[in-house]
């Protein structure tokens, strides 16, 4: 059950419905049966991995939190860790490890493959079991007592499959005094469903076209623009597709009373790496930081010690994403470069650049981001290296988007600076109403003309 | 703002805009002459404004419909009837029935509507024809949101089923690709429409089919082989293999239903009105294929006949023509083939109607 699905929004009123029109304390079970349905309308099968990993984080924060001995309060984390990256590397990077000792053996590279079905957000939901343990370790948060209550954390159906990460703070500190949505966050959530469904449908998966089109078949698209302009539509396809979902899961959440954090803050007009991984996932890069780059020392112990901080952070973002070498070249290429950008001097890169000097830094981060995409949207290392090299090549012709979205790319991009400086998505929501009337039926349209409605394109994190 | 009203408001807008632009005639005037949409509003626009003088008759029917109104309008003085035609390629009877009724809402506006139906027989097809999508393409500018249970329950697939009703209610989704075309070339479009409502009737009109045919092929029905001419057409040569010799579909009566569904919609149509529904039998092919499908004694056509005002030529009647030399591929009839084709079709009909009222 796709976001962008009318089955999906059927299931959306059906569940907004029923939890307002239930009594209060029944609307947690609510939430908790339409969020396994969902779950198990993708497979069924999925449901004892998602129950068991749940059963394990609950039973081991409570008992962390009773135990007063430093050791066995460890021991209790690293069970609980085990068990989640257990399961995690189990279905997402057994045969990955098993293709390398293949190799290793010289033997078929599918020799120790299993068949293995990778659950559906896996990485998203273990993310965020394990965050909240390390949390109760390190007496962040209060180990949750009631399993629907910590059930619910886990299984909320708006980020179970592709995010935001949401902390256990951040959920419980709604969850436990909640509050219905005001007007204006109704709206709000209104607004953010339908502009993450023009995201999606109208240009991720337009430009998902194209881009397909292109990784699909290298050799019929040869030479630079054709190059440029296939992992160009990835980026777009890329960005609009995940920020989409996001931003449709905020949107979710609040018409349904919570809070979440932000995930994206159109990331294209960064103007460095590092300014690009304080817009890009920012949830994700947040549990990088805090569960791993600084556990890792971060940047305490000296130059050296941070580069090899930063790039390791980066390289496991990198497999996070997949099992694959492509995924570790990608973070590695972008650990390098933030650790490039530390060497040059931090504030130059954390700091907004002289007006002047702006679009041109953006042009330049957008083009290393695109570099980056090459590694992560090919197929391989072979085709990655051939993308690289049709990219700086001299000779093609013509490149393969269309005007029309060109077009309605220059349109997103104005959006895009105009949020930036005023934040006018969010101000639509406090009126006045003929302004808000009018996006909204701005937004209709595009869905209606300009969204691929012939065929469900599934979501690029769905994969994660 | 409170929430309920704002969002009453925007949906309001929305559809009140929607239903301003594409259930009126707006966007389909724009629409490409070429696309499915584009060539259903082509012939019923020629149609509507064709003018009409002395008895008419209308022909209707898929690209195998290759009636010259020109040849036969050139025996009018002879046979008394004007001709006019909307077939389309690809049109199907359910879509003959939308475009009947726009054609003449009224039911009186023809002395014969002439329906050139594959066989009398309702000879199942390989695919089930009421599961054809296209159809909605074709029609959607013709369609009205009193069609919509109509329309979307004739389908058989849910998922057509449910393609047809949105579509119905936001035509904008079943425009999308013409949509789309249109923002890449929008003056191009703008002058290709135009030329196309000043020339498209003409366009048609003088339309002369190619002389080439398929008479050097040589078909082996015992053998299950066709021979080529040397440099033959690869593709003309699939398509007279999968025609003439792939095994033909089980019989499971589901065209049929099919058949007798639409047809009789149309035969309601006309019902009591001066209109006689004449239906033909299409030639088949160069050759006629020795396993022909089942007598049906009760098919859609030969149920019809019993009714008042209907009438069926002769199923052999065209049998003359179904030579190869008058055929351009396995279906279609080439320029001579036409201009026999449409000369038969003005002298039967005047037979069968008699000198014009």
């Amino acid at each position: 059950m796709l976001f962008n699905t009318p089955q999906f929004f059927a299931f959306l009123l059906v569940t907004i419905a029923l939890f307002y029109l239930s009594p209060k304390p029944i609307r947690r079970w609510i939430l908790l049966a339409a969020s396994y349905f969902f779950y198990m309308s993708w497979n069924w099968r999925f449901i004892p991995l998602l129950l068991s990993l749940t059963v394990i984080d609950y039973v081991a924060a409570i008992w962390m939190e009773r135990v007063e001995n430093p050791g066995r309060r460890k021991a209790l984390l690293v069970l609980s860790l085990a068990a989640n990256l257990g399961f995690l590397g189990f279905f997402k990077y057994y045969n990955f490890l098993a293709s390398m000792l293949a190799e290793v053996m010289r033997r078929d590279p599918h020799a120790f493959a299993l068949s293995i079905v990778l659950p559906l957000g896996i990485s998203f939901h273990t993310f965020q079991s394990m965050s909240y343990v390390v949390d109760v370790y390190r007496r962040e948060q209060k180990a949750i007592r009631d399993p629907i209550d910590y059930a619910l954390f886990i299984a909320f159906f708006p980020q179970l499959v592709a995010g935001p990460i949401v902390r256990a703070g951040e959920f419980f500190a709604d969850y436990y005094k909640w509050m219905p949505p005001v007007s204006e966050e109704k709206l709000r959530g209104v607004l953010w469903i339908l502009l993450g469904l023009v995201k999606k449908m109208a240009l991720a998966d337009q430009f998902a076209q194209i881009a397909d089109s292109y990784f699909q078949n290298l050799a019929a698209h040869p030479g630079a623009p054709a190059a440029w302009s296939g992992v160009g539509a990835f980026a777009m396809q890329i960005f609009f597709d995940f920020s989409g979902y996001t931003d449709m899961a905020i949107g979710m959440a609040l018409l349904l009373g919570f809070h979440f954090p932000v995930n994206f803050r159109r990331p294209y007009l960064a103007f460095s790496i590092t300014d690009f991984w304080h817009r890009w996932h920012i949830t994700l890069s947040r549990w990088l930081r805090d569960y791993l780059y600084i556990p890792l020392g971060g940047n305490r112990h000296g130059a050296l010690m941070t580069y090899r901080n930063l790039i390791l952070t980066m390289l496991l973002g990198g497999l996070w994403h997949g099992a694959s070498w492509n995924f570790v070249i990608w973070g590695g290429y972008h650990g390098a470069l933030l650790g490039l950008e530390r060497v040059l001097g931090r504030k130059r890169f954390q700091e907004s650049p002289h007006w002047l000097l702006y679009p041109f830094r953006t042009v330049i981060t957008f083009v290393l981001v695109c570099i980056g995409w090459v590694f992560f949207r090919a197929a391989n290392l072979t085709d990655s290296m051939y993308v690289l090299r049709q990219m700086f090549s001299m000779h093609g012709k013509g490149g393969l988007i269309p005007a029309w979205l060109g077009v309605l790319l220059a349109v997103s991009l104005v959006i895009a600076l105009l949020e930036e400086k005023t934040e006018w998505i969010e101000r639509l929501a406090k009126g006045p109403a003929w302004a808000y009337v009018a996006a909204v039926v701005a937004l209709l349209f595009c869905v209606e003309l300009v969204g691929v409605t012939e065929k469900a394109i599934p979501f690029v994190y769905f994969q994660f | 703002m409170r929430p309920a009203p704002v969002l009453l408001a925007s949906v309001l807008v929305f559809a009140a805009i929607e239903g301003a632009v594409f259930h009126t005639g707006i966007y389909p005037w724009i629409i490409s002459p070429d696309s499915s949409t584009g060539s259903v509003e082509s012939v019923l626009r020629n149609e509507r404004l064709r003018p009409k003088t002395g008895a008419q008759v209308l022909g209707i029917g898929d690209s195998r419909m290759l009636l010259e109104c020109r040849i036969s309008n050139e025996h009018a003085a002879e046979t008394g009837y004007t001709f006019g035609l909307i077939g389309t390629a690809g049109a199907s009877p359910r879509s003959w029935y939308y475009m009947l009724r726009d054609a003449d809402p009224d039911a009186r506006l023809y002395r014969a509507v002439v329906l050139a139906v594959e066989s009398y027989d309702d000879a199942d097809k390989w695919g089930d024809e009421a599961d054809n999508d296209a159809d909605l393409s074709y029609l959607i500018a013709r369609l009205r949101l009193t069609d919509l249970w109509e329309f979307s329950r004739s389908y058989h697939d849910p998922y057509q089923q449910w393609k047809a009703a949105r579509g119905i209610l936001l035509k904008g989704l079943v425009y999308k690709r013409d949509f789309e075309d249109l923002l890449r070339h929008p003056v191009a479009r703008i002058k290709y429409v135009k030329q196309s409502y000043r020339d498209s009737f003409m366009w048609i009109y003088n339309y002369q089919g190619p002389p080439d045919s398929v008479a050097d092929y040589r078909v082996d029905f015992n053998a299950r082989t066709i021979t080529p001419p040397p440099n033959a057409d690869p593709v003309r040569l699939e398509g007279l293999k999968n025609w003439l010799l792939a095994p033909l579909p089980p019989e499971s009566g589901g065209q049929s239903r099919y058949m007798k569904y639409w047809l009789g919609r149309i035969y309601e149509h006309y019902r009591g009105s001066p209109t006689r529904l004449i239906f033909l039998r299409l030639p088949r092919s160069g050759w006629a294929r020795p396993d022909q499908p089942r007598y049906n004694p009760h098919s859609s056509v030969r149920d019809l006949a019993a009714q008042p005002n209907v009438t069926l030529i002769d199923e052999h009647f065209f049998d003359s023509l179904e030579k190869p030399e008058l055929f351009r591929d396995q279906l279609h009839l080439n320029g001579p083939g036409m201009d026999r084709f449409s000369v038969m079709i003005a002298q039967e009909v005047s037979r069968i109607l008699g000198p014009p009222r």
